[in-house]
């Protein structure tokens, strides 16, 4: 079995995978909003489609414009500019979560497609995040010689919080529910708000991510000295 | 604007990085997660913060504008329980599924969990609190 990496070399390697995702598709990832879109699939198959048909009808509009001053040998329509000038529509209402306007958020510096500013990634590849996340710790456990089948969270969580089985199952369960429902209100995790946001420096994962740090600290100090 | 294809390699391969690295740092195990909190071993403490800097400097060579966000009034409160629920259960919503890859079969447990509270969150935003609460993910 070989020892955990060295903190640097985990540093490069979060920092490879977060800059790489957000380069290879102008998006940033977040481990919570892909559970939460495959978990509300349907709904989220109901809003590609209602995308596409936008874009379809986007498309149609330009193209149409396009025509139109070619025709006439004319610059720009007003038709052709209503058809570029459109956003996307606000999802709020439907999704439940936002999605910004293009009128709501900030100028970009580049001219590049920025994270706010393009479509949510198909909810095939929240899917496939998943999976592969599952892949790719699988992978590393069998190649360090740390893949074990058991039964119980390691002789650490017996130690600090429980070795009772029936117990171990009401805490694992109990944590994954606060996990779960603290992520989608705080809209984020150490993926999304702690490595994308805090790395784009956005003062909403600042924040939610030292609250959140400074909660385990704590909780787990108190594991760790009182319990 | 790039193709639905080259989206999903792009996550297939972050994926595969994403779980890899998080193995290799530890992040699965409960004991290092306990000293990291703890500041009894700061080396995945430095990884995920030295990973932080890098980002950012990075994105700030790259002039990756910074994300618009609204520290709304589910942030503290939704970190509040988060934070929590990961110094409990030893699991933020990728850890449970690399440690049931790694054997930990318990963690599953912690994975219904997680589905139950993302769906539940869900349900009462859209009932009661009806925040607009973001993602950063997209």
């Amino acid at each position: 079995m070989t020892t955990y990496w060295p903190w640097w070399a985990g540093a490069v390697g979060l920092a490879l995978v977060t800059v790489y995702y957000s380069l290879a598709t102008d998006r940033s990832f977040g481990v919570s909003s892909a559970w939460d879109r495959v978990l509300h699939w349907r709904r989220e198959r109901r809003l590609e489609r209602m995308d596409e048909e936008f874009a379809d009808n986007q498309a149609l509009a330009e193209a149409l414009a396009a025509a139109t001053a070619e025709h006439f040998g004319t610059g720009p329509s007003a038709a052709q500019q209503v058809a570029h000038g459109q956003s996307w529509p606000h999802r709020a209402d439907v999704h439940g979560q936002s999605w910004p306007q293009r009128a709501d958020v900030e100028p970009p510096v580049s001219d590049a497609p920025t994270p706010t500013s393009v479509r949510p990634a198909p909810l095939v590849t929240q899917a496939a995040l998943l999976v592969s996340i599952f892949l790719g710790g699988l992978i590393a456990a069998v190649t360090s010689g740390r893949f074990d089948l058991r039964l119980d969270m390691g002789p650490g969580f017996r130690s600090l919080v429980t070795a009772d089985p029936t117990m171990m199952i009401v805490l694992l369960f109990t944590g994954g529910v606060l996990v779960g429902f603290g992520t989608r209100l705080a809209g984020g995790c150490s993926s999304g708000h702690g490595l994308n946001g805090c790395g784009r420096l956005s003062p909403v994962s600042i924040v939610a991510t030292a609250v959140f740090f400074g909660t385990a600290a704590a909780v787990s100090f108190l594991l760790w000295k009182v319990f | 604007m790039r193709t639905r294809g080259a989206i999903l390699l792009a996550t297939v391969v972050t994926g595969l990085g994403l779980g890899f690295t998080v193995t290799n740092i530890g992040f699965g195990d409960y004991a290092e997660l306990n000293r990291m909190f703890t500041f009894q071993d700061p080396r995945m403490l430095l990884s995920f913060g030295g990973a932080v800097v890098i980002i950012a400097c990075v994105f700030a060579l790259l002039r990756v504008r910074r994300t618009p966000g609204r520290i709304h009034a589910g942030v503290i409160p939704g970190a509040v329980l988060f934070g929590t629920g990961w110094a409990i259960s030893g699991g933020c919503p990728a850890i449970p599924i690399i440690q049931v890859a790694g054997g930990y079969l318990p963690a599953l447990v912690t994975i219904v969990g997680v589905v139950v509270g993302i769906r539940l969150c869900r349900w009462s935003n859209g009932r009661y609190f009806h925040l607009d609460r973001g993602s950063c993910g997209l």
